[in-house]
């Protein structure tokens, strides 16, 4: 083809590219050669004249050119020349705005072309034009979109493209490179979603960067992943859900988008339809409602289905119609009501709502100060249990599971926690840990309290033989040694569980008829979810039978015909624990027979269809049975292996405990009673706690089969016994400590004993709610108010500030007393009394001359009233009572050096060594002051009084400082706290007040009065919608005092804030409230206050 | 004579000192408090007795009040009259906080154009030689023990002020007092020096099944009825102090007995007559009514 490249019109135009750099003649070299092949003559030079008319349009636009012409051979394999000139002519046009644009154009149409169809072309251009501003930026972002173009639309068809151009566009418009970065990105990001997602997900992408352009970029990022937790059917629904709340919500729309997103995934995906539905009604009256919603609704989807939680919806839309932010709260979860309303419709019962009723109800069945607490909590303590979900009881206190949702209402679900709580307290109330070795069955006479020896049976079945007696070791309880005759300790302790249940499960039917129809219907659950026997090898299938007969489900036992005989005494030997006087002893007794029986039947397989159930006359008289018929082996059949229905040569199986019946829990009466022991609670003596070395615990542990270990952790067995020996004596020791500080306490009561040292308190824990004005409801459950009592100090402050303070502590005092005396009430118009009414008398005498007197009541009596005052006394300990006052004269000194640094220096090393000997008073220093003068009078005046102090950081850490408690007495170890009352932190006066007003209502008086003394408005982290905000703090306050006045109790705020007008008003409105404008006048003026208020 | 039956309302009305039971008071001794009583009531040893409301405690004194024979004095005109043998009357008056001396011992009322004096039931007790019953003593107010004191002691004497009177107590006089230790507060206990002119008797609920007896034989209901209720109060029982201020009494479980065996189910005769009188507290109700029904089926 060399003789077309010397055709003249090519020599021209070569000639005519000489003026340009030389890469722009290689482009064209390279082009003619694909491109001469397949051109027309005509065609080619027009080829040629376009190229050259392209170079030379403008200074840079060579540069076009050279792309037109490295572009034009892979365009002309795709359409023909007619259709590539159609096309470039766009790529020409595009010249007048901007060469470097129409390069890109060219550079990109060849792997566009696929994509588009030649008349697109200027609706593809005209989107990259439309980002060019004329400016070097704006015009590498559209030539960016000319580059990225071939990687976009295999994912995005031309018509939907607009929606990526207007959402670059819009980020242009703040930042370019944001943009830019966008755009380079969108290719990936586009490719990750599925093809319908992708419009819905630009449109919302476009709402973003209009209001939150600096979201975009994670939008991009993390946008296709949070999508993706949506279910696939709802995406473009969801997207266009945030994009309608973002419109509203503005910033937050995007954060919401992706919380949201999360929310989805941790609810099932069948509801989300639903979710969208409630939450599209709620985007129509408040964006945020929607979004919180479905970001509430993992938590609510646990408690309601999806008819349930659009009735909760509802509940909270008419909230939301009425207040805006009252429904923004119950859907954020933070109002009251929304928590009550989802408790009404939720089935599920939770145990930290019942438990106070539960614990009560415990208490009264058994008689002791049991608790109540979720299983959890003890096998946290990893002291032995790793039954979460099952209920069980350590002999103090009854683990629950933590909600139970088993039946569709709550009364049913309520039922299950009765049953569940009443067997435990059974097993409390009825003796069931309350084993001793050297007591008589009355139930087994012949058996001696279940003691025996030889218990092994023989070994030819498998048995292993009995230990005789624990070699060397000691026995710690008298549980162990009952199970320490067995050679089987695991099925020892498998049909004591079973022989004691049955028990306890009798007494309670008896002695409580009315939870049997709840217990039998959880009995009749439990044997439904029972394996079947026919599978389990023999012995474990008469254990089965057994437990299945304890559930009273005789006609559940499945049983070989051939062998009946021998299933025949075993139960007898169950029933006969159901008799009225049973005592643990008896269990014992029980088992140890049992166990003989079992020990007989060798665990293999049955060979045999012939299962029947077990149907006889059984269920009768548990009395029919002769004594010695218990006696395996002395009865009528004793036990021929040629009899056997066993499977022939099957071996023996391993023993496998059977299935825990959920109602009754775990048993575990050997930890238990060395629990006891090592707490030093044995029933049977005052012996003091013996404390057991570790290596007679380990050796207690590798024995007994009550210990899950293995369940532990994964981790070897020495260590994990080990972990398990540390966890039970720190059980212990805390539980001894506990009872130590509560001696202490009881000490300090009688005593008011003053040696010693205080053991340091763990902070006790209390829930109030909080008032959120906004939403005019409660945040439920929303600070914890953690009580500590103050360090101590020295008693010595407190003579030194009534040193200090001489004169005004007498003059006090002197006032006080003059409140002591028992005030009068005189009562008029009475029959009798101490002397005449003189007006009565008067009137009488008026209208008895006037002939009519018939009124006698002449009298007057004068009413004691005793003075019957609390107060409580709560200051303000935040960080900014540290604050120095003040003294006026400071000022003026400070003006005195002009501009001389070194006596400005001079002065102020003085100033300092002045400071540091004598310190300048603090707002807390005349608290102080004040508490040790108001103390002083209250003593004299014997009014009961408690000092108290708060402060803290957020919600979850309210500080309350006890300095002295409302019933404690004065003494040196008062004095010593307050010489620490030291300033803190924040001021959430809200639920110190709530905690204050539980106090006073615990204290019996007539009058009670609750006296606040701050040093300025209430503030804390997250005390309102952000750091300025006042409102929300003031509101909170206001309605903690209201709650105190609609307990009868008389709220008093003080502040020394000169500013505190504006607020105390608004807080205390109808209240009474002052202003202590001269602060150091604080000591002098709260006992007058305080006389004032109760005078 | 001593009982007036008023024709048109068929009530009866005595005189306070002439109140004296006909029947024989139904009454289960628990231990030796009747000896006790007895004894003291021979030696002219005031009695205080102590327990938990609803426990007997009025009761006690009434079947001791029948029991206790002296002849019997009829006050007319100033001038007793020896009519015949028989059971101690009972004078009980219920102490309250506005309980003044004078309210015991009597006070001038103007009647027309003169004054009247009227003896206060304390008086009349006195001068009756019956058995003053002072329920709940402590909430009386103070000046009471004015009057306490000196008829407590050796003199047996009631001084009465506003007639620059002594009076000196009859014989068979007895002055018994009654006050429950649990609910009152600190400031509501017994002065030492009050306490210490009484021999006491405790009281407490009594054991399960005697309690059952009586409530079967009070409320006339069933035996198993009313060991079931005495078995639910022993529960209740078991909360006082935790949120219950008093144990179920043994009134409440007889009222609970005869709702009962009115045809009333017995939750809800529980309900009615022990869960809602007991307490206001509903966390406590909910729990009570719990135990209830455990107890009970329906």
């Amino acid at each position: 083809m060399t003789d077309t490249h010397s055709n003249p019109l090519v020599e021209e135009a070569r000639e005519g590219l000489r003026q340009f750099p030389p890469a722009l003649a290689q482009e064209f070299e390279a082009a003619l050669d694909a491109v001469v092949p397949v051109l027309e003559p005509d065609e080619l030079a027009q080829w040629l004249r376009d190229g050259l008319d392209i170079a030379r349009h403008s200074l840079r636009s060579w540069e076009a050119s050279s792309e037109y012409f490295r572009a034009s051979g892979p365009v002309l394999e795709q359409i023909t020349y007619d259709r590539m000139r159609e096309w470039c002519a766009v790529g020409i046009e595009l010249m007048e705005t901007s060469p470097a644009l129409s390069g890109a154009l060219f550079r990109a149409s060849p792997a566009v072309l696929p994509h588009l169809s030649v008349p697109q072309a200027n609706d593809w251009a005209a989107q990259g034009k439309s980002l060019y501003k004329g400016t070097w930026k704006s015009g590498s972002l559209s030539a960016q979109y000319f580059d990225v173009s071939p990687q976009i639309l295999p994912h995005l068809p031309l018509s939907q493209m607009r929606l990526l151009v207007d959402l670059i566009d819009s980020l242009a418009s703040h930042s370019y490179e944001l943009a830019s970065a966008c755009l380079g990105m969108a290719p990936g990001v586009l490719s990750q979603l599925d093809r319908s997602d992708r419009a819905p997900f630009l449109e919302f992408g476009g709402i973003v960067a209009h209001t939150a352009w600096v979201d975009a970029r994670v939008y991009f990022e993390r946008g296709p992943g949070a999508l993706r937790q949506v279910s696939e059917e709802q995406r473009p629904r969801y997207l266009s859900l945030a994009g309608q709340v973002a419109m509203q919500v503005g910033r937050l729309g995007h954060p919401y988008f992706i919380e949201a997103a999360q929310a989805f995934s941790e609810v099932d995906k069948d509801i989300h339809e639903g979710l969208l539905e409630l939450a599209e009604q709620l985007s129509q009256h408040s964006g945020d409602a929607a979004m919180e919603f479905i970001k509430s609704s993992p938590r609510v989807a646990q408690r309601l289905g999806i008819d349930d939680i659009a009735r909760w919806q509802e509940f909270g839309l008419n909230i939301l119609q009425q207040s805006r932010d009252g429904g923004e709260a119950f859907f954020r979860l933070e109002s009251a009501r929304g928590e009550e309303v989802m408790e009404a419709l939720s089935s599920r019962v939770d145990l930290d709502r019942v438990s106070e009723l539960i614990r009560m109800y415990c208490k009264a069945l058994t008689g002791v100060d049991v608790g109540v607490k979720a299983s959890e909590e003890l096998t946290a303590k990893g002291v032995g249990w790793v039954d979460e979900s099952s209920p069980t009881t350590e002999g103090t206190t009854i683990y629950l599971p933590e909600n139970v949702e088993r039946y569709p209402t709550k009364d049913e679900n309520f039922a299950v926690y009765k049953v569940f709580a009443t067997h435990q307290a059974g097993r409390l109330e009825f003796g069931s840990f309350e084993y001793q070795s050297e007591i008589n069955p009355k139930l087994f006479p012949g058996d001696q309290n279940g003691t025996r020896n030889g218990h092994g049976g023989s070994s030819g079945n498998g048995v292993a033989p009995a230990v005789v007696e624990a070699e060397e070791g000691e026995i710690h309880t008298d549980m162990e040694r009952f199970f320490d005759q067995f050679g089987d300790r695991r099925l020892a302790h498998d049909l004591f569980t079973i022989v004691e249940d049955t028990r306890i499960d009798t007494i309670v039917k008896r002695e409580y008829a009315g939870v049997r129809r709840a217990f039998s219907r959880l009995q009749q659950a439990a044997i439904d979810r029972r394996r079947p026997v026919e599978d389990m090898p023999a012995r474990q299938a008469m254990v089965e039978n057994l437990l299945r007969a304890s559930l009273d489900e005789i006609g559940r036992i499945r049983w070989p015909n051939e062998l009946a005989e021998e299933m025949r005494a075993p139960l007898r030997i169950l029933n006969r624990i159901r008799q009225d006087g049973a005592t643990v002893q008896d269990s014992a007794a029980a088992t140890a027979l049992l166990y003989e029986w079992l020990s007989q039947i060798p665990n293999v397989e049955l060979d045999t269809e012939d299962w029947s159930d077990f149907e006889q006359e059984m269920s009768g008289d548990p009395d029919s049975g002769e004594d010695s018929d218990m006696m395996p082996g002395s009865g009528s059949s004793g036990l021929e292996e040629s009899f056997m229905p066993f499977m022939p040569g099957s071996e023996e199986q391993p023993y496998d405990s059977p299935d825990p019946v959920d109602f009754r829990g775990d048993f575990k009466p050997e930890l238990v009673q060395l629990l006891m022991k090592l707490k030093g609670e044995t029933g049977t003596g005052d012996a003091p706690p013996i404390p057991l070395t570790k290596e007679q615990l380990q050796e207690l542990l590798e024995k007994s089969v009550e210990i899950s270990i293995n369940e532990l952790m994964d981790m070897d067995l020495a260590e994990s016994s080990g972990m398990f020996l540390d966890n039970l004596l720190k059980e212990v020791n805390q539980i001894q400590g506990e009872r130590q500080e509560g001696q202490q306490a009881m000490g300090d009561d009688s005593t008011g004993a003053e040696d010693g040292e205080e053991l340091p308190v763990e902070a006790a824990s209390f829930y109030y709610d909080e008032w959120d004005f906004r939403a005019a409801d409660y945040k439920p459950r929303w600070c914890r108010v953690q009580e500590q009592r103050g360090e101590s100090g020295t008693a010595s402050y407190y003579a030194e500030t009534l040193h200090e303070h001489t004169q005004l502590v007498q003059e006090t005092r002197k006032q006080f007393e003059m409140l002591r005396p028992e005030m009068f009430r005189k009562m008029k118009r009475l029959t009798d009394g101490e002397d005449y009414d003189l007006d009565a008398v008067i009137e009488w005498y008026t209208e008895k001359i006037a002939g009519g007197a018939s009124e006698t009541k002449l009298f007057y009596r004068r009413n004691k009233v005793e003075r019957d005052v609390a107060v409580a006394f709560l200051l303000d300990v935040s960080a900014s009572t540290d604050e120095e006052i003040q003294k006026h004269h400071d000022q003026r000194q400070d003006d005195q050096f002009d501009d001389d640094p070194r006596k400005y220096l001079s002065w102020w090393a003085q100033r300092r060594a002045e400071a540091a000997r004598h310190p300048g008073k603090r707002i807390i220093d005349l608290e102080k002051e004040a508490t040790v003068l108001l103390i002083e009078a209250l003593e004299t005046i014997g009014d009961k009084y408690g000092v108290y102090g708060f402060s803290g950081y957020g919600r979850d850490n309210v500080e309350f400082f006890v300095y002295k408690d409302m019933d404690e007495p004065f003494g040196d170890r008062i004095k010593e706290r307050i010489d620490k009352i030291a300033p803190v932190r924040s001021t959430r006066m809200g639920p110190a007040i709530r905690h204050c007003i539980w106090k006073l209502q615990n204290t019996d008086a007539k009058v009670k009065i609750l006296m606040l003394l701050s040093d300025g408005r209430p503030q804390d982290h997250g005390y309102g919608r952000d750091r300025t905000e006042k409102e929300y703090a003031i509101h909170d306050t206001k309605m903690a005092l209201t709650e105190a006045r609609r307990e009868g109790m008389v709220p008093f705020a003080l502040t020394v804030d000169r500013a505190g007008h504006d607020y105390l008003k608004q807080m205390c409105q109808d209240m009474a409230y002052e202003v202590v404008a001269d602060i150091e006048s604080l000591p002098r003026r709260l006992p007058a206050l305080y006389r004032r208020l109760t005078g | 004579m001593t009982t007036a039956t008023d024709p048109i309302t068929e009530y009866r009305s005595w005189a306070v000192e002439e109140f004296r039971a006909e029947e024989e008071p139904y009454y289960v001794p628990v231990s030796d408090e009747v000896e006790v009583f007895e004894a003291a009531w021979n030696n002219k040893i005031p009695v205080l007795l102590k327990g938990p409301t609803g426990c007997g405690k009025t009761r006690f004194v009434e079947y001791m009040a029948y029991h206790l024979n002296r002849p019997l004095a009829v006050v007319r005109d100033g001038k007793a009259e020896v009519e015949s043998e028989s059971n101690l009357p009972l004078v009980t008056v219920a102490c309250h906080e506005d309980l003044t001396a004078s309210d015991l011992v009597g006070r001038y009322l103007l009647e027309g154009n003169e004054t009247v004096w009227i003896d206060g039931p304390l008086t009349r007790a006195v001068k009756a030689g019956a058995i003053c019953y002072l329920d709940e003593v402590v909430e009386a107010r103070k000046d009471t023990t004015v009057l306490i004191h000196p008829l407590t002691d050796h003199r047996r004497i009631l001084p009465v002020e506003k007639k620059s009177q002594l009076l000196q107590a009859r014989d068979g006089f007895l002055l018994v007092i009654s006050f429950n230790p649990g609910y009152q507060s600190a400031l509501k206990d017994l002065k030492q020096s009050t306490r210490q002119r009484f021999v006491a008797v405790e009281f407490d609920y009594p054991p399960r099944e005697t309690e059952a007896e009586i409530v079967q034989h009070e409320a006339e209901c069933s035996y198993e009825v009313a060991l079931n209720l005495a078995k639910m109060a022993e529960k209740i029982r078991n909360l006082r102090e935790h949120g219950l201020a008093e144990g179920a009494s043994t009134r409440l479980l007889i009222y609970a007995g005869r709702m009962i065996a009115a045809g009333v189910s017995p939750r809800r005769a529980c309900q009615v007559a022990i869960v809602w009188p007991l307490t206001d507290d509903g966390e406590v109700q909910r729990s009570i009514e719990e135990v209830v029904s455990s107890i009970f089926e329906d």
